[in-house]
């Protein structure tokens, strides 16, 4: 350990920096905290990557983007935090005194205005992150709208139900076209719901006597889950039907075989 | 007043004691007029069945006697003894002052009305850890049917009823479990003062409070609540007569905080010790005031959303009815409107209590005190402009969205405060890893994991997907539970010598916390992992692809579930035998360390006079 209690004489700034660093709890601290960073940033990469379930839409990738982006960002602020705490606890003292006194630091100025100003900043990054994405989200509605398919989708409980107005279909199952823009529009006859179409990442409540519209864009052909996520009564668990993201060809081919026609 | 010393806890003659009525008086005779007051009501407005009007008459039946067994237990508790005696001309005597105070009584004045601060803090502590305690076992039944999928261990009207119960019960014990015991038994004490501001209203704010539980637990005869705790509308309309419970409930709480808030707020305003100025008040009382003046405004919105509700089970007002010009997202928003301040008004006093703590235990000065109540109030001031990030995906129109991403993200900046504070004040010392020490690191591994989770959950398209899913669950609970419960452990740990006079029994406590800070990690990982990949909350039944995170869950939730068992043998076995407490035995320069146990009736011979702020801890001060 340093003299670092006693003040130099008027230190410059650089050989402060220096002194601070050769401090055995300053290098300590930094360890852990490049270990915590690591780890969150492992986390970010690999772990929700992993969580997530199959990406089958624009709005599906944009959710998981945030989820990386957002883990890696705070991975260093989480690293220092924790490496801190993690410092602190390897310098813990036991035994049934108090421990010797510290230093009687108050505050330190430079300190709160760097801290501040950084989180901060780690919070203008999410905010504009954030609203970029909503704008995309919302040009992407606009330029879709005309192209969209229009599916009704109808909670009641505890069911699902979705018409294509324009095909003259009513299915009780969503099969979706591939790449192409789709718009639901979401309503229920009694309590409120909330449309879930997990693998396509967007959800929407469903209200009764009231029409509330959500839009994306499936990009790959599979299975879709279809989940209830407001809490509607005794059987909102089991309000869950299953969906699919089909070739345009084999769309057509089911909208004809239900009765429909080509919009 | 301040000529009673430290005979204060001799008994006292009441002049005439055959004839006042106060000396009568107790929860038993509270009970019995209150049984009979609703009983009376009930029968008064007794529904008719087959009547077409059935539903309208049995909600107003049952909620009128509720709310008639609330005033009744007041009465026959003697609660309104005081101002009605005030009215007649015929002021309560300074001796009968003094009986209410329970001068003298022992362990009767636990079960009366009450009026010293000190027999409230015991009576809230009590209280909460009873809530806890059933709280607490809900969730072990809803983790023990969530263990495999299929939901065959409770079925689907008992899990949701569970699901509605386990989350009122606990936000109502959050929201009282740092304010009720501490803020009563304790805070007066460390602003110097004799008693609260207004020690009736402190006893009353307790009693109402009390006359809740009996009502809660009400619904579960009453055929439970299907609609989780946030009760929206249409379903809450649709629910049978247990929902008029919860309505109830929450009604009567309200009272009972907006009662407490004042008391609390006046108390740290006025009766500050002589010196104690602002920037020497400690963090505690600071947290604590923010705590409860956050939840003067925001409760009130909370009882108008359930009034409504109400009003429109009893006389069809349609409030949040569609059909009729009104609104779900009017009760969605009066809901949150309350909602989201309320989580803060959880957690402001846990956080400050480890910042009350920390200095204690590495003898340094709290870390710049300036930064923990702008933190503190740049918190409180946010929160009341982030509600409707509950509501992202209602459905509204998407102009809304961006402002309230906004307001929802700023918050994350004074919270960096907290954090700063905390690891500042850690930062260069020797952390003595006690009890309630070993709660503070906890807290800033738990509170920076809700902190985080808490960004994503504010981002809208990260929302869009995972809102309403397991996701949201746990990351509430690392912030509710992880942070703000284990603050009020650590407070319990560090103030039991001064409540109970004796020492927690630290071996049992540190098994309890390791138990409880593992198994919560492990529960809620699961829980993390579950939402991310797509399990909605509040079911009873999921599919397969989830059952190892379920299962994980479920044993760490039993962990969570020894370890609370544990912390509940140290603190009745420790209160009972534990060592007796040294008057300090932390150290601390707080003023609640200079009384001795048993606390005197007015807390102080003479009132101390204050200089300096209470962290004149470390070397050179």
């Amino acid at each position: 350990m340093s003299n670092h209690d006693e003040p130099d004489l008027k230190p410059t700034p650089g050989a402060r920096a220096t002194n601070l660093l050769k401090r055995e709890d300053v290098k300590r601290t930094m360890v852990f905290g490049l270990i915590w960073t690591a780890i969150f940033v492992v986390l970010g990469l690999y772990a929700y990557p992993k969580w997530m379930p199959t990406i089958m839409s624009t709005d599906m990738k944009a959710m998981e983007r945030i989820m990386i982006a957002f883990t890696v960002i705070s991975a260093p602020i989480a690293g220092l935090v924790l490496g801190i705490a993690t410092q602190a606890i390897t310098n813990r003292h036991k035994g049934d005194t108090p421990p010797p006194d510290g230093p009687a630091v108050r505050t330190n100025g430079p300190v709160v205005i760097i801290w501040s100003v950084v989180s901060g900043i780690f919070c203008l990054v999410a905010v504009v992150w954030g609203i970029a994405e909503l704008n995309t989200m919302a040009n992407a509605a606009t330029a879709d709208a005309k192209e969209s398919i229009h599916v009704e989708v109808t909670g009641s409980q505890w069911v699902w139900s979705f018409k294509y107005v324009d095909q003259g279909v009513e299915s009780d199952k969503l099969i979706l076209p591939i790449d192409r823009p789709v718009e639901f529009e979401v309503t229920s006859v009694d309590v409120n719901h909330s449309f879930w179409p997990v693998q396509l990442g967007v959800k929407v409540d469903a209200n009764r006597l009231q029409t509330t519209v959500v839009h994306t864009v499936p990009n790959k052909l599979g299975a879709i889950d279809i989940k209830c996520a407001e809490l509607c009564g005794l059987y909102h668990a089991y309000m869950e039907t299953s969906g699919e993201v089909m070739t345009e060809e084999n769309f057509n081919n089911w909208i004809t075989a239900n009765g429909g026609h080509k919009a | 007043m301040t000529t009673l010393h430290s005979t204060s806890t001799s008994s006292r003659p009441i002049p005439n004691p055959a004839k006042s009525l106060i000396t009568k008086l107790n929860m038993g005779t509270g009970t019995v007029v209150g049984v009979i007051f609703a009983l009376a009501t009930y029968y008064a407005l007794k529904p008719i069945p087959d009547d077409p009007g059935f539903y309208n008459q049995q909600n107003k039946a049952l909620l009128a006697s509720m709310f008639a067994w609330s005033i009744g237990f007041l009465i026959g508790i003697g609660a309104f003894i005081g101002p009605f005696r005030w009215l007649i001309g015929k002021d309560l005597t300074a001796e009968e002052q003094l009986y209410l105070a329970g001068d003298g009584q022992g362990i009767k004045r636990y079960f009366k009305y009450c009026t010293d601060h000190k027999v409230v803090g015991i009576q809230y502590l009590v209280g909460v850890m009873a809530m806890l305690g059933v709280g607490g076992t809900m969730a072990m039944m809803i983790r023990t049917s969530l263990a495999v999928p299929g939901g065959h261990f409770i079925g689907a009207t008992i899990y949701n009823s569970l699901v509605g119960l386990h989350g009122i019960t606990m936000i109502v014990a959050m929201i009282i479990v740092a304010t009720g015991p501490f803020g009563n038994y304790i805070m007066p004490i460390m602003i110097g003062a004799r008693d609260m501001a207004f020690p009736r209203l402190n006893a009353l704010s307790w009693w109402v409070l009390f006359t809740a539980i009996p009502v809660l637990c009400s619904a579960w005869f009453l055929g439970g609540i299907p609609t989780g705790w946030t009760a929206y509308a249409p379903l809450s309309i649709q629910a049978g007569p247990g929902m008029n419970a919860f309505l109830a409930t929450i009604i009567i709480f309200a009272v009972s905080t907006a009662v407490a808030g004042m008391n609390i707020t006046a108390t740290v305003v006025a009766m500050r010790a002589k010196g104690m100025k602002w920037n020497r008040v400690p963090i505690f009382v600071i947290g604590a005031t923010m705590s409860v003046a956050l939840a003067i405004p925001a409760f009130p919105t909370f009882m108008l959303a359930m009034v409504q509700t109400a009003t429109d089970r009893v006389f069809n007002t349609g409030f949040y009815d569609a059909n009729v010009g009104g609104s779900g997202w009017l009760y969605a928003h009066l809901f949150w409107i309350m909602g989201h301040p309320e989580v803060y008004v959880i957690l402001l006093p846990g956080i400050a209590i480890l910042m009350e703590i920390t200095p204690v235990f590495v003898r340094k000065p709290l870390f710049s005190f300036n930064a923990a109540v702008l933190g503190f109030a740049g918190i409180a001031g946010l929160s009341v402009l982030v509600w409707a990030h509950h509501m992202y995906i209602s459905g509204w129109t998407p102009t809304l969205n961006g402002p309230f991403m906004v307001t929802t993200e700023m918050i994350s900046v004074p919270t960096g405060l907290i954090f700063l504070v905390l690891l500042g004040t850690v930062w260069r010392g020797k952390p003595w890893m006690k009890l309630p020490m070993l709660g503070m690191f906890a807290v800033i591994w738990n509170f920076l994991i809700g902190g985080i989770t808490g960004i994503y959950l504010s981002d809208v398209p990260a929302d869009n997907y995972l809102h309403g899913s397991m996701y949201v669950t746990a990351h509430f609970h690392y912030t509710l539970m992880g942070a703000a419960l284990t603050g009020a452990v650590a407070g319990l740990a560090y103030w039991f010598p001064k409540m109970t006079g004796r020492m927690l029994n630290e071996r049992a406590g540190y098994i309890s916390f390791w138990f409880t800070q593992v198994g919560f990690q492990i529960l809620f990982l699961g829980m993390f992992i579950a939402g991310a990949e797509g399990q909605p909350r509040r079911v009873v039944s999921f599919a397969a692809m989830y059952k190892y995170q379920n299962m994980i869950s479920t044993f760490g939730a039993y962990l969570v579930g020894i370890g609370f068992i544990v912390l509940l043998w140290a603190v009745v076995h420790s209160w009972r035998r534990g060592v007796i407490a040294p008057k300090n035995p932390w150290g601390a320069k707080t003023l609640e360390w200079t009384v001795p146990y048993p606390v005197p009736l007015e807390n102080f011979d003479e009132l101390p006079v204050i200089t300096t702020d209470p962290y004149g801890y470390g070397k050179g001060n």
